[in-house]
């Protein structure tokens, strides 16, 4: 007898599959199911009265001449929509959206990247530090808005007045009144104001490399670039996706910072579709026009997010 | 057997489980219809709320003078103050509220006629509108009189130009009688290398403080057909009729305008003025201006003046006590389905135009509504510039004009023009492109009014 018969004869015999009792099988709807359903019965029936049925709704309204406050209206079929897409204005704002939306989302993931990777470097006063990064973001947008609306105000902000006392009149700006550069201010301050989430994420994920595929780079000869390009980062690519769109669908709805900020002036000029859509829904009394606007961004927030999902997911794959 | 050391409840059944839940599912909605109510009795009181516009500071304590003196005498009633932010125009704001579903009883109304068409308030009774001088209130197709007015309705005597006294006397300048002399003076003041002029676009509306009185003689032509916009509605006037005021308000607007005009809030005007940032400020307050400037500086010789017409008209819109554009207190239809509310509200307003709330108010630096009893009124004359504005309305080239939009879509296309304007003041369109597309803007939304 072989050594290996002997090792087949000493393995047990494969036991053959033990087919399920139908009996044992767990029904649909027992009655723990039947309690959990019941738990969270009053949170779904909320949230489909709140937000399910009126942006069903909204379908149905923007189709419509309703002013937002008349108890009638009447159906005008697809108007709306051909205002809507024929007008400077939207486009403005829809180009203001792709600006703020994808710009901040891109620069807000390099920035919390790179400071990510400054606090994983850390070994003294890594809570101290990694503390500051995220306080901005315990400010609601609201009042971060607010603060700083005083601090560029152009004849009494703090920005222009350092900017006078030490001589450099000439550099004083307009920031939130000049034309050319009021999205460039905004995207600064929504930067500035969303990027402690971000890089918290990315710390934990950094935080997470297995330090034996790192350590194995570094003795196979990798640089420390080299270690980053083929090792760090697709490890990460798990948290870029989620952080990547995340921020995409914060810029897309960006609408306190201009409420705060700017008011989408001066002129139009810096509304987004999210303000557009308050705008003409609220101020103007167009509820249908606005109403038509907000499918449309319904249907830009979706087919980007998931574009942009579905090309962060396949890179996941190929990590 | 409990051994001391069970987690608690572990030992409920399924069924109590699923007896809890179901308890919670029934409660929960009407836990969640619980909480302050706006109706509700406060000590055996009804308690009733008034939504007003926050602007200046002098209208912010009128209204907490007056609400605290009827709250200390009524028996019955207690008004919460409830002031709404201008974040953004008051108009945008208020149909914020409407869209709660959650309307206060009184209100400080705007685009009235939308609101009465929808359903939105209630008729005013006679006990309140009998208090008033017949010519502020007015009834509607209905009957009923749906707005009281709030203030004295002095028009748009209130958009005027705010100016510092002291530095006109000393560089031997005057109030200007004519267009052409409002220009000399700007120049004048340029040439002193000071700034003539602080205006404010940041909340939008308070574009219209310099827009109105460059407008007004074009608009006072059309006065006695219903007003230019009626007019531009019938075919018989183009928004291109305004293309001088467009002109003078960009001229003065490159020329004369502090910078920064575009993100500068309208009450800042008012430090801007006292700091000598500006010799002069827009405003559209009147006395409400002054008072708050007296608050800042106490020493600041303010006065005030209207931008005359190149004949030396000062042109003012009269106030419609009736229109889209007339402006004052409301009852909410809410308040009126309620019964207690309305009672409230009601007992609320025939306080409002007494003898005793008009002279609180004019102690706090408004001039009070047109009452009756006015003659009994003590009017308040103390604030630096008062006389200014008093003088104003006793000036013989006074001329009040009409312009009431009857389409109920005008609030829709002022809320676009009045941006589109700063569009063409900030360079960002021609005149030309701003006539095209507000005639284009204006013909589609009268179209759908």
């Amino acid at each position: 007898m072989t050594d290996q018969q002997v090792l087949v004869k000493a393995l047990p015999a494969e036991p053959p599959p033990i087919a399920r009792p139908a009996a044992g099988r767990r029904p649909r709807f027992d009655r723990q199911r039947i309690a959990m359903l019941l738990f969270i019965a009053p949170a779904a029936l909320l949230y489909a009265l709140m937000m399910i049925v009126p942006s069903l709704q909204s379908i149905q309204l923007s189709l419509t001449n309703w002013d937002g406050i008349s108890p009638t209206f009447q159906y005008v079929g697809l108007r709306n929509y051909e205002d809507i897409l024929t007008a400077d204005r939207f486009w403005n704002a829809v180009k203001n959206t792709l600006i703020l939306g994808l710009g901040s989302a891109l620069i807000v993931n390099v920035i919390a990247l790179a400071v990510a990777m400054m606090l994983d470097k850390l070994h003294h006063a890594q809570g101290f530090f990694r503390t500051i990064v995220y306080l901005p973001a315990l400010v609601s947008g609201f009042i971060a808005a607010t603060i700083w609306k005083y601090v560029l105000n152009y004849n009494f902000g703090a920005v222009n007045s350092t900017l006078k006392s030490l001589g450099l009149d000439a550099q004083t700006r307009d920031w939130l009144g000049d034309h050319d550069i009021v999205i460039g201010v905004l995207l600064f301050i929504i930067c500035f104001t969303l990027g402690g989430n971000t890089t918290l994420i990315y710390l934990a994920n950094l935080q997470s490399v297995p330090q034996e595929l790192v350590e194995a780079a570094r003795i196979d000869g990798a640089s420390r670039a080299q270690v980053f390009r083929y090792v760090t980062w697709p490890m990460l690519a798990g948290a870029v996706t989620v952080n990547m769109t995340l921020m995409m669908i914060a810029g897309w709805t960006i609408f306190d910072q201009i409420m705060v900020l700017t008011l989408g002036g001066p002129g139009f000029v810096s509304e987004t579709m999210a303000f557009f859509i308050y705008k003409v829904g609220f101020g103007e009394y167009r509820a249908g026009y606005g109403s038509a606007a907000a499918v449309v961004l319904f249907v830009v927030v979706m087919a980007t997010t998931v574009i942009a999902n579905r090309y962060m997911r396949s890179r996941e794959i190929q990590a | 057997m409990s051994t001391g050391t069970e987690r608690p409840g572990a030992n409920l059944s399924r069924r109590t489980v699923v007896k809890a839940g179901a308890a919670a599912a029934v409660a929960a909605p009407a836990l969640a219809a619980c909480g302050p109510s706006a109706g509700g009795a406060g000590g055996g009181k009804t308690l009733i709320r008034f939504l007003y516009a926050t602007g200046d500071a002098t209208w912010n304590e009128v209204v907490a003078a007056v609400t605290e003196a009827f709250n200390a005498q009524s028996d019955n009633v207690v008004v919460e103050p409830e002031p709404l932010p201008a974040g953004t125009d008051y108009a945008t704001a208020l149909k914020t509220v409407d869209a709660t579903g959650n309307w206060p009883a009184l209100v400080d109304m705007r685009d009235t006629v939308t609101y009465m068409e929808a359903g939105k308030i209630a008729p005013i009774p006679e006990s309140v509108t009998a208090l008033l001088s017949d010519e502020v209130y007015a009834p509607s197709e209905d009957g009923s009189v749906y707005i009281v007015p709030s203030t004295a309705l002095n028009g748009e005597i209130g958009f005027n130009i705010v100016y510092d006294k002291d530095y006109f006397e000393a560089n031997g300048l005057a109030v200007p009688t004519t267009y052409a002399e409002f220009i000399a003076l700007l120049d004048a003041i340029k040439a002193n290398g000071d700034v003539p002029l602080a205006m404010a676009a940041a909340e939008i509306w308070p574009s219209d403080q310099i827009w109105k009185p460059l407008a007004a003689p074009t608009f006072a032509e059309y006065s006695e057909g219903g007003g230019f916009w009626n007019a531009v509605e019938a075919g018989e006037a183009t928004i291109a009729d305004l293309r001088e005021p467009m002109e003078r308000l960009k001229t003065n607007t490159d020329d004369y305008a502090l910078d920064g005009w575009q993100s500068t809030q309208d009450a800042q005007t008012s430090t801007l003025l006292v700091n000598g940032q500006a010799v002069m400020a827009t405003s559209s307050a009147g006395l409400g201006r002054l008072n708050d400037i007296a608050k800042v500086d106490p020493d600041y010789n303010a006065g005030l003046f209207v931008i005359p017409a190149d004949d030396g008209t000062i042109n003012v819109l009269k106030n419609s006590v009736n229109g889209d554009t007339a402006s004052g207190i409301a009852i909410s239809k809410q308040a009126e389905e309620d019964g207690a509310q309305y009672d409230a509200a009601v007992e609320f307003l025939e306080y409002y135009f007494s003898v005793e709330a008009c002279n609180l108010m004019e102690a706090t630096g408004v001039v009070s509504p047109n009452i009756k009893q006015g003659a009994e009124v003590k009017r308040n004359d103390s604030i630096p510039g008062a006389a200014d504005y008093f003088g104003l309305l006793e000036n013989p080239k006074l001329v009040w004009y009409e312009n009431a939009p009857t389409n109920p879509n005008h609030s829709t296309f002022q809320t676009f023009f009045r941006q589109s304007r700063i569009e063409m003041m900030d360079d960002q369109i021609t005149i030309d492109e701003l006539i095209e597309k507000s005639q284009g803007e204006f013909e589609k939304n009268m179209a759908e009014g």
